[in-house]
């Protein structure tokens, strides 16, 4: 393609671009600016994505906008770290606290289809009791949600992304078999699995949601190991080539290239609609219902950012809530060399998993799970651990970067304490629209730490288990982002409630990771796609009570 | 029916007394007649309208057989029709069953120098199995060739060795899924080294081997294999390797999650087959085996179908053909179809053996 | 340090199913990187940045086509192409690593009369090594924390852009690029043909007579 999505939007024309062919179009309906459409989606990800088919699929009228470009995959992706930073969202956001986050590629995508864009596809059912972490663990909040009704939601995700996972899965209550089989493990993953055995815990390929077998349009996974830089055959199966496709079927308009600014309101303190910024100018589209699913930074950004008179912190702010309580996920590791060459980069990232510690309780000084999981990075991810984490420059650096080959790890999903001064603030200074940035501040609480030593303790002695030696821990990582607008089931202690709409504001809504009261030891795509389908069919039940 | 059969007997019967005569009287022209080219060919046509007008007798009513009637069949036990007939269907079957042989061999040489290759060859012994399918292959395509009534013994030796093989190879594959992390779980099953391939050596084999006591038959006798009638023996391991086959082919086709409609093909016909071959060797009857031939072709013509199924398969894979070095080691195997077909025919010789053995 | 990965040269499949169209088109572009040409750093900063650049990443004198880390780093400046996220404590990008090459070149002259470029190799590890620690305290640093610039910053981006090159590729015997070709064989010690034969000891010569194959 000539055109360049980067700067010139391609969903216009009444047509969006065809990512299952290339150089193809889809149509495109269209909705004028002033039309009062029935739903305005800030985001395309896994919330703002997954919702946008949901709602246009139940016949509403939905305008899905997104501050990234409309990736055609099969053409715009190279197999080149560097050059496919374009994925992520690389524009300037402050980050303090006793840890400051590493955002943009760890965790940030700027695309239509968000995060899911370059995500490991890691798609994992949350343990049921963590629905009710306070009352039946005793941390954290309970969410106003059951888990057997999310179990169904999680199986219409996973029926939606055909994940490819192993016919039996270890942990969890009864589940329907995954869509697809598992992928076949790479050296990498048989660490894992050696290990595991060696200390007699169970082990699983890792259900993931790129395809082992074809699926329309989609070939299977080619190994080639570069999922979180851009799938560029179309096996991974992200909500740009899934839930989207179906969405444009459906009658609903993606807008690429739209940067919304503000959320406004009227007199009365509903909101009216978006302004947001595409082609050179702002705009406004009229909306009857917002929702916002800009994952857990820009969401309450653009809440916050939204202030006016009337709600001087903010919109849906009366609990002081938003921007606060902000989790990620500790992604410490364990690194060591092997006399066997692993070549961990062929193949998606994480092809082995051990829940065993999400499920077992015994044996714990801390609150909260992990999982660890078989890793596989990239040339200039793996200098970065080396150099910014390890502190390796010059010949040692060349020297240990050239046993590249021989690396091995395993690396944790942990569950990191909701905390009200973990937060997103906005900074002084501002972005190239004009909009005040973001400050990330984050810092660990002891629960966080004591959970962080026994996965170093543990995979350290996994890894050892196996034969691996030189081993070493990283212990400055972390992933995902959630939690800065949490559901609840009280207006004072939360921001929406179990449908994601908020206590404030009856037509604005938020669907995304930021509504996590916890996190979880368990990867959030699939759970942040299952509260969109729950949400989606709560507001479909609303729309016919006359309660929208 | 049987009057015509009688007829044809009887003036074969005139016709070799005739030739007694006279090569008593004229010993010479006897010599020339017998040098002759026509003779063969005159045998064929009759041996050929023999068959045509001799359908396949149904069994016969009762045990209790009259002497006139054995010493009639005595008698026509000598008749060159009958000894014709029976030496050119058994050589006939013998040379079907050399044929599934090459077919069977010809779809493990193609599959496992793939396989083998994609395992890099990491255990010398993975050479063997090339070794032996080629000379397999190679020995059944003689053989399909070969019209006399005898077993080979070089044939009949590489036969043994490819059984061998295949059963030396089932245990490798064994050992190689077991080993790994997880043992006999289904991820090990799907990824690491097929269980049943081996199988597929071991059947061609064992078919060949089959294909030589077949057509190395004395006259007058029908062949056996182990003390059982040869058909219904043969028909049991062609079931039986078609039931194996068909659990190779779920296997993969569970682990590709059945996303094409056409993958429950393999996985229903063939049993069918199978189980009516089966019956045809327990209980044969004109009704059974009419049904068994026809599900027999229809696998016969599925495994051909498969590979093409198989060559869309790689096709649609990402970078089809061009990315041959990895789709065509990761793609659905092109030869492991053929397998099927090379069973069907197989099924199909024993068919036609077992109503020969009931044709009494 | 002998080549672990003799003869072996990801370019060698540029035309092969493994590079697709972009990746071509990116890779050229980086390849045809004039390793002498500064757009943001003056000519006064260059050569303290390539003198940077040589210590963090030290190539092999003899390579044919070393990585132009200093213009990779430059190029990124010049663009002012972030990574989403600054450290507080940091000032922007740009302003980052203007305050942070005078500074070095400050510490040099303090300390040894000379610029960083001039005072040879040992030395500038001794200094690099320093402001790792965080053992420097010229005034020209300001409110920057010099261990926070030279991990977060300095580390990163030099570090970065060499490990983006098919140079560094080649020497840590990665595959490449790998669309629509990806990896046939996962397994321990599996090779597929088209990736790096690694040189055993004593087996040098057959690495790269495989290596040679690759395509």
């Amino acid at each position: 393609m000539s055109d360049d999505p980067q700067h010139t939007p391609r969903a216009i024309g009444g047509r969006a671009p065809d990512v299952l062919h290339p150089g193809g179009w889809v149509p495109m309906r269209q909705y004028s600016d002033d039309e009062e459409v029935d739903f305005a989606i800030v985001g395309t990800g896994a919330g703002g994505g997954t919702l946008a088919c949901k709602l246009a699929e139940y016949g509403f009228s939905v305008v899905a906008l997104d501050a990234g470009p409309y990736w055609r995959p099969l053409e715009d992706f190279a197999s080149d770290e560097h050059h496919q930073a374009k994925l992520y969202w690389t524009d300037e956001r402050i980050v303090d606290g006793d840890n400051p986050l590493q955002l943009g590629a760890n965790n940030s995508g700027k695309s239509v289809g968000g995060s899911t864009v370059h995500f490991a596809m890691v798609s994992l059912r949350f343990r049921p009791e963590w629905f009710k972490a306070r009352s039946k663990l005793g941390y954290g909040a309970d969410w106003p949600l059951d888990w057997r009704e999310m179990w169904t939601y999680y199986s219409e995700v996973e029926n939606a992304l055909k994940i490819s996972g192993p016919v039996n899965y270890p942990w969890g209550p009864k589940r329907p078999r995954y869509p697809y089989r598992a992928h076949e493990l790479n050296a990498a993953a048989l660490v894992l699995a050696e290990g595991a055995e060696a200390l007699g815990i169970a082990w699983s390929p890792t259900p993931l949601a790129t395809v082992s077998a074809p699926r329309g349009h989609s070939p299977p996974c080619v190994y080639r190991g570069m999922c979180v830089i851009g799938c560029s055959t179309n096996a991974k199966q992200s909500v740009l080539i899934t839930w989207l496709p179906r969405a444009l079927d459906a009658g609903a308009e993606i807008r690429d290239l739209a940067m919304v600014g503000r959320v406004e309101h009227d007199k009365s303190g509903r909101v009216t609609g978006v302004r947001y910024h595409r082609q050179g100018r702002w705009r406004f589209q009229r909306a009857k219902n917002v929702v916002v699913a800009g994952y857990a930074i820009e969401t309450p950004r653009l809440l916050l950012n939204s202030a006016t008179s009337r709600y001087p912190d903010g919109l849906a702010n009366s609990s002081g809530l938003v921007g606060k309580n902000l989790m990620v996920q500790a992604n410490q590791a364990v690194w060591g060399m092997m006399d066997r060459e692993i070549r961990s980069y062929k193949g998606p990232p994480s092809l082995a998993i051990t829940e065993h510690w999400n499920y077992t309780d015994a044996g714990k000084d801390f609150f909260g799970g992990y999982a660890y999981m078989s890793q596989g990075p990239l040339p200039v991810v793996w200098s970065g651990v080396e150099s910014t984490k390890r502190g390796l420059w010059g010949q040692p650096l060349i020297d240990e970067m050239e046993r590249y080959n021989h690396q091995v790890g395993l690396k944790i999903v942990g569950e990191c304490m909701p905390q009200e001064n973990n937060r997103v603030t906005l900074a002084d200074e501002r972005d190239q629209y004009g909009l005040p940035i973001p400050r990330v501040t984050y810092s660990y609480c002891d629960n966080d730490k004591r959970l962080i030593d026994h996965s170093l303790g543990f995979m350290r002695d996994a890894l050892e288990a196996t034969g691996a030696t030189e081993i070493w821990d990283e212990t400055d990582d972390t992933c995902h982002l959630n939690g800065t607008a949490r559901m609840g089931d009280d207006p004072q202690t939360s921001v929406v409630n179990a449908d994601c709409r908020s206590w404030d504001i009856p037509n604005l809504w938020i669907c995304d990771g930021s509504v996590f009261p916890t996190v979880g030891g368990v990867n959030p795509s699939l759970t942040i796609q299952a509260i969109a389908c729950r949400t989606a069919d709560r507001i479909k039940a609303l729309a016919a009570r006359g309660e929208l | 029916m049987r009057r015509a059969d009688a007829a044809l007997d009887f003036a074969a019967n005139a016709a070799l007394i005739g030739a007694a005569v006279l090569l008593v009287l004229r010993p010479r022209l006897v010599a020339r007649a017998a040098n002759s080219p026509l003779l063969p060919k005159a045998r064929d046509l009759a041996v050929a309208g023999a068959r045509a007008l001799v359908p396949p007798a149904p069994p016969p009513l009762s045990w209790h057989v009259s002497t006139a009637r054995q010493l009639s069949r005595l008698i026509a036990s000598y008749s060159p029709t009958r000894i014709a007939t029976a030496r050119a269907l058994t050589k006939r079957a013998g040379r079907r069953l050399n044929g599934s042989s090459a077919l069977l061999a010809f779809s493990v040489l193609a599959d496992s120098a793939v396989e083998h290759y994609r395992g890099s060859f990491a255990n010398r012994a993975m050479y063997t199995p090339l070794v032996t399918s080629a000379l397999t292959l190679g020995g059944s395509l003689f053989g399909m060739a070969d019209a006399r009534p005898k077993k080979h013994t070089v044939r009949d030796t590489i036969y043994a060795a490819a059984a061998a093989t295949g059963f030396a190879g089932l245990c490798f594959h064994a050992y190689n899924v077991l080993k790994r992390p997880g043992g006999a779980s289904w991820n090990n099953l799907f990824y690491a080294a097929p269980i049943g391939a081996p199988m597929a050596l071991a059947l061609a084999g064992l078919l060949g081997r089959g294909a030589e006591r077949v057509r190395d038959v004395p006259p007058r006798q029908r062949p056996t294999i182990l003390g059982m009638p040869a058909g219904r023996a043969l028909a049991a391991v062609a079931a039986g390797g078609l039931f194996g086959t068909v659990g190779e082919a779920a296997l993969l086709h569970f682990r590709g999650a059945f996303q094409n409609p056409a993958m429950v093909l393999p996985v229903t016909v063939p049993p069918v087959a199978a189980a009516l071959l089966g019956a045809a060797a327990l209980r044969p009857n004109r009704q059974t085996n009419r049904l068994a031939r026809w599900w027999l072709r229809f696998t016969a013509l599925l495994g051909l179908g498969g590979v093409g199924f198989h060559i869309f398969g790689v096709s649609r894979a990402m970078g089809g053909w061009r990315n041959w070095s990895q789709n065509v080691l990761n793609g659905p195997p092109l030869p492991a179809p053929p397998s099927f077909s090379g069973l069907a025919l197989a099924g199909l010789a024993a068919l036609s053996l077992i109503e020969d053995e009931t044709d009494a | 340090m002998p080549d672990r990965y003799p003869g072996y040269d990801v370019l060698q499949k540029r035309h092969s199913p493994s590079w697709n169209d972009q990746t071509r088109a990116v890779i050229d572009r980086r390849m045809a990187i004039d390793p002498d040409h500064h757009a943001f750093f003056s000519d006064a900063e260059w050569p303290t940045m390539r003198a940077i650049c040589d210590r963090i990443v030290p190539q092999p004198p003899n390579r044919l086509h070393p990585a132009p880390v200093a213009a990779m780093v430059d190029q990124k400046l010049h663009d002012n192409s972030g990574d989403g996220y600054r450290d507080a404590r940091l000032p922007p990008l740009r302003e980052a690593w203007r305050r942070a090459l005078a500074a070095i070149d400050a510490e040099a002259t303090s300390r040894y009369g000379r610029h960083f470029h001039e005072i040879g190799a040992l030395l500038q590890d001794d200094l690099l090594k320093a402001i790792q620690n965080g053992e420097v305290d010229d005034k020209a640093w300001g409110d920057m924390p010099a261990k926070i610039f030279f991990q977060k910053r300095l580390l990163h981006d030099v570090v970065s852009a060499y490990y983006a090159h098919p140079a560094a590729w080649n020497e840590i015997g990665f595959g490449g690029p790998a669309s629509p070709r990806g990896y046939v064989r996962m397994n321990f010690d599996r090779r597929d043909p088209w990736e790096a034969a690694e040189a055993r000891p004593g087996r040098e010569d057959k690495a790269r007579a495989e290596n040679a194959r690759v395509g």
